[in-house]
């Protein structure tokens, strides 16, 4: 996998390649800024880009500007976003923006080493990966009204759904409830069909669903 | 003589003036002193035996201050700004508890104590004040009026009987005014520092009793001119049976004096507050004695036309008003007004500064913890997780690094929630508009968010407004989780407008902990928030943040 950074902290940046590096992830490029980020996508056409929310000049927001125009120049080129906060309003820009190849996790993430690559490998293949914590503040805000297709699914079916959208394994979602491989994959399924998705392979039906949820709690407010 | 040296002189002058009319006026307050005490006391004291005495001993004490507020107000004169005494409160308290907590409310024994004093101190200081100034005045003006007495004007050793001796005295006033300036300088001092002393309470008593005003006696007018009409009609039908002079005139005047009294201060009383209506009041009262003096003239068969000397003096009285209302103007010049005005405007300037710095602190240290303490926890994460990787080999080490690894992240999830009650990034990075939305999204119940802004509020104001709604946002979800809510924010001639409305149950109680928190941060920027929320027709929460630019 061939990857650029775009992050200005050089304690951060430094610690990020190394691990990468020791996994045999190839940094291509290290930009500083976000036009730095812009024409180093261009140049290298790296698989991924990782992205910190707050980069030069002013340190405020123009990591999620850039990534959101990185996706829409270069759609084939998937961005996860690194931050030490989490904004859902960037996330729903983010998401906005395109279909797949998108995540958004929290810095710390990184120091669980194997999650993050399984995150780093999906969001190269155009899967998503969004953190815990930014699926738990779209689905506690979550009003009650119109939620278009999700109002049809059952309680159980929406937490695994926000499951999938924080990017886990049918396993890793059986631990959570406590329930069977089996019937985990029996509510996908009842997802699936229930939100009308077309019967692609599974692991585009997955980021469809996860996006049609995300994109109905943003449009629930 | 060169400008700065005639101003030194005016000065010297005016406020020798200012000195002389503070202690003429402290003459009569203090002759008024005497009688009031003096009364008040003996009063007391003789009908404390029977219950009576106990009213009147609160109607003395409210003597007291009235008297003693006189010449609080007369210390303006000197000091530049009237004298406060604070009193106990007792509005509301039964009448035995009145009594007990007049009694020992030190202030009244200080009045008390002020108006003894006054009565010698003052009434010995007046009249020195007075004859030294007319000394002055005599003896300068002294060619215009020596021949007026018969064997001349026997001064000390001197008699000045001719027009040349009495131009010679003339110089002499220079000294005698010279004295006069420094007598008048240590005895408006004195008193002024007495008065100071015992009249004078900077914030000792937390709760203050307000003054209350002194009757309003034209609200009397009425039913004087009822019975002032009736014994008029009265007499004269008296007259009528027994006939011979008219002496019915003369109670008509008697009744007539009053009234007229009345009606020209009811009406002097409309002009504005301070020289004006005092010189009105004056004025009123001088056209009425002047008036009176000219009907009794006229009435007492003519003759010399004496009246010409109460009109003089009523005139001089007038004249002195002014010109010691001038002075005052020249020594202080718009002094309480002026001052007051820039003493708000700078509190107003300087709390507003205080709450800016404290504002770009916080962000300052928003930002230091992001780059620094929370950036070197996940560094340290990093290499944790790292350092776990390489120990696959060691499951217990790995199991101690993993531990490690949890507690920084519990370590840099506190710190985020710091800085997000700071104030949160997406506030700082997009403004309001974009972070009220964000919290809508996030909130329980559905949110509309209306944000009509031109530009971006100074940042204290974005982060107050915030609050106001995310504090307001919280409490429609925990109090109405069914209802919705509607979020505006806009500009409305200078102020920057925050209401949030629910369509829920209403009835939120404005005192609530929440709520006290927001007032005070939305009073701190002379803001002013307002909670409506009649039962059955949901809550509104209004803020108004001043926002000049």
């Amino acid at each position: 996998m061939r990857v650029v950074i775009a992050e200005d902290q050089a304690l951060l940046r430094e610690g990020l390649v190394a691990l990468l590096r020791e996994h045999g992830i190839e940094v291509v490029a290290q930009a500083e800024d976000g036009p730095g980020l812009l024409r180093m996508i261009a140049g290298h056409k790296p698989d991924l880009a990782i992205v910190d929310v707050r980069l030069p000049p002013d340190f405020t927001d123009e990591g999620v500007r850039a990534a959101i125009e990185a996706r829409e120049r270069h759609p084939e080129v998937g961005v996860l976003i690194l931050s030490q906060y989490v904004e859902p309003v960037y996330t729903a820009e983010l998401l906005a923006g395109g279909e797949g190849g998108v995540g958004y996790l929290l810095k710390e993430r990184v120091g669980d080493v194997p999650a993050f690559l399984d995150a780093l490998q999906r969001v190269a293949s155009g899967g998503t990966a969004l953190d815990r914590e930014v699926v738990a503040e779209l689905v506690q805000g979550r009003g009650s009204s119109d939620q278009g297709p999700l109002e049809a699914l059952t309680p159980r079916e929406r937490e695994v759904l926000s499951l999938m959208a924080e990017g886990r394994s049918n396993a890793a979602i059986a631990e959570a409830l406590v329930i069977t491989g089996g019937a985990v994959e029996k509510h996908i399924s009842n997802i699936f069909s229930k939100l009308d998705l077309p019967a692609t392979d599974d692991n585009h039906r997955r980021v469809l669903a996860v996006l049609t949820f995300l994109r109905a709690t943003d449009a629930a407010q | 003589m060169t400008a700065s040296r005639r101003d030194w002189l005016l000065d010297v002058g005016a406020r020798a003036g200012v000195e002389a009319a503070y202690l003429a006026v402290g003459l009569a307050t203090s002759v008024l002193a005497l009688a009031v005490w003096i009364v008040g006391v003996t009063a007391t004291l003789s009908l404390v035996v029977f219950v009576v005495g106990l009213p009147v001993f609160l109607l003395s004490a409210m003597a007291f201050r009235w008297t003693a507020e006189l010449d609080r107000r007369n210390a303006a004169l000197v000091l530049g700004r009237p004298l406060h005494g604070r009193y106990r409160d007792h509005k509301g308290e039964p009448f035995l508890a009145r009594l007990a907590s007049t009694a020992r409310d030190r202030q009244t024994w200080k009045d008390l104590a002020w108006l003894v004093t006054h009565s010698t101190v003052g009434l010995v200081f007046g009249a020195v004040a007075v004859g030294a100034v007319l000394q002055v005045v005599a003896v300068w003006l002294m060619p215009f009026w020596f021949w007026t007495i018969p064997d001349g004007v026997d001064w000390g050793l001197w008699n000045v009987d001719t027009l040349g001796e009495a131009l010679l005295m003339m110089p002499l006033a220079i000294p005698l005014a010279a004295i006069a300036v420094v007598l008048l300088r240590l005895m408006s001092a004195g008193e002024s520092k007495l008065a100071t002393a015992l009249l004078d309470s900077p914030g000792d008593v937390a709760a203050e009793r307000p003054l209350r005003p002194p009757p309003d006696l034209s609200a009397l007018l009425t039913p004087q001119a009822l019975v002032s009409g009736f014994l008029a009609l009265l007499t004269t039908l008296i007259w009528a049976f027994t006939g011979g002079y008219f002496w019915p005139v003369w109670v008509w005047l008697g009744l007539a004096l009053p009234l007229a009294l009345t009606l020209g201060i009811r009406r002097a009383r409309r002009e504005p507050p301070g020289f004006q209506r005092r010189f009105a009041v004056q004025l009123a009262i001088s056209a009425v004695l002047g008036g009176t003096t000219i009907i009794v003239w006229l009435l007492a068969g003519r003759g010399t036309f004496w009246p010409v000397w109460t009109l003089l003096g009523l005139g001089t009285l007038l004249g002195v008003h002014w010109l010691v209302a001038m002075m005052w103007v020249r020594v202080f010049p718009g002094v309480r007004e002026q001052e007051l005005v820039e003493r708000v405007d700078e509190l107003t300037r300087t709390r507003r500064g205080a709450l800016d710095v404290q504002d770009a602190e916080l962000r300052r240290i928003e930002r230091d913890l992001h780059d620094g303490a929370q950036a070197r926890l996940v560094a340290l994460s990093m290499q944790l997780g790292r350092a776990e990787e390489n120990l696959s080999g060691q499951p217990e080490v790995a199991e101690l690094v993993r531990q490690a690894r949890d507690e920084a992240s519990a370590a840099i999830a506190e710190l985020r929630d710091l800085s997000r009650g700071i104030a949160p990034p997406v506030l700082a990075d997009r403004g309001l508009a974009a972070a009220v939305e964000a919290l809508g999204r996030r909130s329980a119940i559905p949110v509309s968010v209306d944000v009509e802004l031109d530009r971006r509020p100074p940042g204290v104001l974005e982060t107050a407004a915030y609050f106001v709604a995310a504090e307001a946002l919280t409490n429609v979800a925990k109090h109405a989780p069914d209802s919705h809510a509607l979020v505006t924010i806009a500009m409305d001639r200078g102020r920057l407008v925050v209401e949030v409305a629910d369509d829920g149950p209403g009835g939120a109680d404005p005192a609530g902990g929440g709520l006290m928190g927001l007032r005070g941060r939305v009073e701190a920027l002379d803001g002013d928030l307002r909670v409506m929320s009649p039962a059955g027709a949901g809550t509104t929460i209004r803020a108004e943040l001043p926002c000049e630019s």
